[in-house]
């Protein structure tokens, strides 16, 4: 019947059967491109990895020439011995247990302020959120410059840096920062603060984001219950902005193992300072090293980075999930929108496995995270010592 | 129950001046937090401008100026006229790299976001959960492999030593090409998810209508579905192109020829001389030169960013 | 505790450079008894919310004055009036189960009110057992239906024992069955706590049930303050009869020659005192008699049976609403004809001048 329809419409030539027929694969035919190039660019490196990292001691230049490898997990158990590897994963972790929490606080502090403002709000925001417009390895030269001592022939340098300039205006000493001769704390507290000013902007336009979509009724209502400031904040701004600061802690770990071109971008190639080459060293750099000459090495390093990865990712989802109540409330309003039968069975739904979530407390998730944080601090101080 | 105590007319006073004092105070600080944090975040830009403006005496000082005494524009002369940093090459690649890539990426994520999200065929869900997947995956995982891959395309390459081809040679080595810094980087799950959102929240009633007036698909996405989802198509644009911008690892070990060099590699090893000692001043004004175009895109664009951004977390 | 509003005005500033200042509020003057249950009723932008939420003190007054007993608590912020508010939407705080919600206010409390914990306890079941929902304790307010998380609201407004409490909009985001049952609670639980309460409704039906005194606004300005009954039975002016009243009350035109009412060509009534002039004449549909002498003819459209009562929907050419509407009892019969004849019971017959719609009143014998 529909067919008869159409075709006196006269605008669909083909049969209804046809288009059916046609209709299963025009999907494929739509992704064909990008499958291609995904197969091709992803999916099979995914599997040639695992291949590789089981092969051991496997390189290209031996496979090409004909070699044969040892299956087995000699290429992981090489990595995790290789003392390189080691200061890679040190400083890797040392990076993220710093920069995370440091930067997630001082964004929290900054987005909040910026909520309670109306002057100049918009302008100061438009500035928070500049460096993320950037270059990391251009900026990071620019840094480098400001923690830059020019040595020239007398005791003293010629220039400390401005860095150093403003210690000593407040009657510091200098410090050596980043040149030959320096101590690797001074190195870790460059980084640090390169990669907290990097990752402010992100951070604070989601919290931003997220404290501006709370319902300022809660505020009123709290200003009336006579709530001390303080409190506002700890009982209910942070437990209402918990998803976005879920959010912006993963996406931080995630770049965190993968801190790579700052680095390159303070210290160059050399991942440290003169004289001290690869002192700061990271996985990625670990990998993108061995790549070219040692692939089964690298192939099992770009594994364990996914672990730790994946591992840190599920804690703070997981975390998340248990302080996540936002869920429900849209779905409540959802209910009472859409009196519609199918509707309201969609809403259900998910309302049913959130109230198990509900019931274990935000105390409780946020502790595991902390406990999660703790242990990563224990583990960077263990690789250290 | 006991009730509320009742304020006295005069303590009241007394709590309503505290009350402003304390509000004023507060927000004092908040503005002076605000205002020094500010500082913090743009004095590395300032810096970079400052000191590429200033002579080399002028910036060795023990005490440094915050502004230049005199200014110099010689570094910027320098910048564009060494040949140290080819910086017309430099750009020229980035900006091809960018916009081609760009383009093609374009094309295959909206047709693939239109799939996902309109079209019905079997295993679609299965197919974007794999594909969602593939982005827990650390980007490095890849590289190795890649490495491998446009060395030897689909071992055309050895084919071709085999049988002495120098064509099937050529074909298989991607090496320093223009080829190798943008088909690996087409497809990217991400924005296909961007924009498959998108799309799904343009209510489906009209792509019902769209067919029963018999439009094609294809139409119906050139004409409803693109210019409605065009300010995240925008926003991946700028994202796109800012990644061919700030691309600095893969660029490096594949393509670091002359020839093909892109902007950040050129610029992190330009102006250090044999010793290793930088030409600072004019090493900043080289970044100044790159970030300048990032900067515009900022302050032109910044609302298509931010929109972008706030739902990715992926940097470039 | 009295409340005292003094000439209370808020004023706010126009939008951009063009559009003008708004006055939501325009000398509002008006002594609260202690503990009564007063309504604020208009229709949205009536400035009732706005006076609401500037005797809590979340909104600050452009001029006049706030006097909680003997108190000035105008320039008060919120946090120290001790005031209970509950909000349109609740605002119950997401992430906490009823019971943190309702604790809440009393661990704020601090220096002399500090309360241990053990207090605090007893408190908190104290009120949720006013507003029966000491069951629902360890619940999330996504997990209550919307009457439990109203409850819940008053329930944490009440707790800390506020000098006032005040509630925007309280039922309507309820369904109309439990809009019914709320609103008896709300009387029940403002009857028990003796506190003075002042709550805001669009919705006359809810204001006239259970309140004890009821402001009438519009646009900034109150029209009349009166107990229910009062306002309906004896309105200041058109906009007053008009607001209150279901069905609403019938308007036509209608002029006075002679002490007498005319609509159109008859005289329907006599109306002592009032000088000779144009008008209009409110009529509430029980005001009707059917007579088939009356003198008010109206042509006859259909005519709905309700149970009790039934209303009869006619037309009349002075009609200044599209029909005319007549509540009578069922007993009646409405002769099948195509016009209906009526007399008037006079006390529910108003006159509004023309000119300015207030009542011109005559004496009913």
């Amino acid at each position: 019947m529909t067919t008869n329809q159409v075709k006196t419409v006269g605008v669909r030539k083909k049969s209804f059967a046809q288009t059916i027929r046609f209709d299963k694969w025009k999907g494929w035919i739509y992704l064909a491109p990008a499958l291609v190039l995904l197969l091709i660019f992803t999916i099979w490196p995914i599997y040639n990895t695992i291949r590789m990292s089981l092969l051991e001691g496997y390189t290209t230049m031996k496979d090409v020439g004909g070699a044969t490898f040892q299956f087995g997990i000699g290429n992981f158990k090489r990595v995790l011995e290789y003392p390189g590897f080691i200061t890679c994963l040190k400083n890797t972790i040392l990076l993220c247990v710093l920069t995370v929490p440091i930067s997630t606080f001082l964004a929290l502090l900054i987005a909040v302020c910026l909520n309670a403002i109306k002057p100049l709000q918009r302008f100061l925001q438009t500035i928070f959120f500049m460096p993320y417009v950037t270059n990391s390895i251009a900026i990071g030269m620019v840094f480098a410059a400001m923690f830059n001592m020019i040595i020239g022939g007398s005791a003293r340098p010629d220039s400390v840096g401005i860095v150093n300039n403003v210690l000593e205006f407040f009657g510091f000493e200098y410090i050596n920062w980043i040149n030959a001769g320096s101590e690797y704390w001074a190195n870790i507290v460059v980084m640090v603060v390169y990669i907290v000013w990097n990752a402010l902007p992100f951070k604070i336009l989601i919290l931003l984001g997220g404290l501006q979509g709370v319902n300022k009724q809660y505020y009123e209502a709290a200003k009336i219950d006579s709530t001390p400031k303080w409190r506002v904040f700890t009982r209910i701004t942070v437990p209402l902005l918990s998803p976005m600061l879920a959010y912006v802690v993963i996406t931080g770990f995630i770049g965190g193992f993968k801190e790579y071109s700052s680095i390159v971008g303070i210290f160059g190639e050399s991942m440290g300072p003169v004289g001290n080459a690869y002192a700061l060293d990271t996985m990625v750099g670990f990998i993108y090293r061995a790549i070219g000459n040692q692939e089964g090495t690298a192939s099992a390093a770009a594994l364990i980075l996914f672990a730790i990865i994946f591992a840190v990712t599920m804690v703070n989802l997981y975390v998340s999930k248990k302080t996540d109540y936002t869920g429900k409330k849209s779905n409540a309003k959802k209910k009472k929108k859409a009196p519609s039968a199918a509707k309201a069975a969609k809403a259900a739904k998910p309302r049913k496995s959130i109230n198990l979530n509900a019931t274990v407390k935000p105390v409780i998730a946020w502790s595991i995270y902390a406990a999660t944080l703790v242990i990563a601090i224990a583990l960077a101080l263990i690789f250290w010592l | 129950m006991a009730e509320i105590k009742v304020m006295k007319a005069k303590d009241m006073k007394k709590v309503s001046s505290r009350q402003k004092v304390g509000k004023v105070l507060g927000l004092t600080a908040t503005y002076l937090f605000l205002g020094i944090m500010a500082i913090i975040v743009i004095f590395p830009f300032y810096w970079m401008i400052s000191s590429s403006l200033k002579e080399m005496d002028e910036y060795r000082r023990a005490i440094p100026t915050l502004i230049p005494k005199v200014l110099d524009f010689a570094n910027y002369v320098e910048v564009f006229t060494s040949e140290d940093l080819l910086l017309g090459k430099l750009f020229y690649n980035t900006l091809l790299v960018g916009v081609v890539s760009t383009f093609f990426s374009l094309i295959i994520t909206v047709l693939s976001a239109f799939a996902f999200a309109r079209l019905e065929f079997k295993g679609k869900n299965a197919l974007f959960a794999l594909l969602l997947a593939t982005m827990m995956i650390p980007g490095e995982l890849f590289t190795i492999t890649n490495y491998q891959t446009i060395n030897d395309f689909l071992g055309l390459a050895t084919l071709g030593k085999a049988l002495g081809n120098q064509f099937l040679i050529t074909i298989g080595n991607w090496r320093n090409t223009y080829a190798v810094l943008i088909i690996p980087f087409l497809v990217s799950v991400f924005y296909i998810y961007l924009l498959r959102q998108n799309f799904i929240q343009i209510p489906n009633e009209l792509y019902l209508a769209a067919k029963v007036d018999g439009t094609s698909d294809f139409k119906y996405l050139c004409k409803v579905m693109i210019p409605l989802a065009l300010p995240t198509i925008i926003s991946i644009t700028i994202l796109k192109m800012m990644g061919s911008w700030n691309s600095y690892m893969w660029p490096r070990l594949v393509a670091n020829d002359e020839a093909h060099r892109l902007i950040t590699n050129g610029l992190r090893t330009a102006f250090t001389n044999a010793e290793g000692v930088t030409d600072i001043p004019v090493q900043m004004a080289a970044v100044a030169v790159v970030s300048f175009p990032l900067f515009l895109v900022f302050i032109f664009l910044r609302k298509y960013i931010m929109k972008g951004v706030s739902r990715s977390g992926i940097k470039g | 505790m009295e409340i005292v509003l003094q000439n209370l005005t808020k004023i706010f500033p126009g939008r951009g450079k063009s559009s003008e200042e708004v006055i939501a509020v325009n000398d509002f003057s008006f002594t609260l008894p202690d503990g009564k249950l007063v309504g604020l009723l208009g229709p949205s932008g009536c400035g009732k919310s706005t006076t609401l939420y500037m005797i809590s003190g979340l909104q600050k007054p452009s001029a006049g004055k706030i006097l909680f007993g003997e108190d000035d608590v105008t320039d008060l912020s919120p946090e120290n009036r001790g005031v209970g508010l509950v909000f349109q939407n609740y605002a119950l705080y997401p992430h906490m189960t009823v019971k943190q919600n309702i604790l809440f206010p009393l661990q704020n409390l601090r220096g002399a009110d500090k309360l241990s914990k053990k207090e605090m306890m007893e408190r908190a079941y104290e009120a949720a057992k006013l507003v029966q929902i000491d069951e629902l304790m360890e619940r999330k307010p996504s997990e209550l239906s919307g009457g439990q998380q109203q409850r819940v609201a008053i329930a944490r407004a009440l707790v800390k024992m506020p000098r006032v409490l005040l509630l925007d909009e309280p039922l309507s985001n309820l369904d109309a069955r439990l809009r019914l049952q709320t609103r008896e609670e709300i009387r029940r639980i403002q009857k028990e706590t003796g506190i003075t309460t002042i709550f805001v409704t669009h919705d006359q039906e809810e204001a006239m049930s259970i309140s004890d005194l009821i402001v009438v606004m519009k646009l900034g300005v109150v029209q009349q303050i009166d107990e229910p009954q009062a306002v309906y039975d004896d309105p200041t002016n058109l906009f007053v009869a008009k607001f209150l009243g279901t069905p609403p009350i019938n308007v036509l035109e209608g002029k006075v020659e002679g002490e007498k009412l005319y609509i159109g060509e008859s005289a329907v009534m006599d109306v002592p005192g009032v000088a000779d002039q144009e008008v209009i004449v409110g009529i509430r549909p029980e005001g009707f008699v059917l007579d088939a002498n009356g003198p008010l003819t109206c042509k006859l459209s259909n005519v709905e049976v309700m149970g009790r009562d039934i209303s009869v929907v006619s037309t009349h050419e002075k009609s200044l609403n599209p029909t005319v509407r007549s509540i009578i009892n069922a007993d009646n019969k409405v002769p099948a004809t195509e016009t209906v004849s009526y007399s008037l019971k006079p006390h529910k017959v108003f006159l509004f001048s023309k000119e300015d719609e207030s009542r011109i009143r005559f004496e009913v014998k």
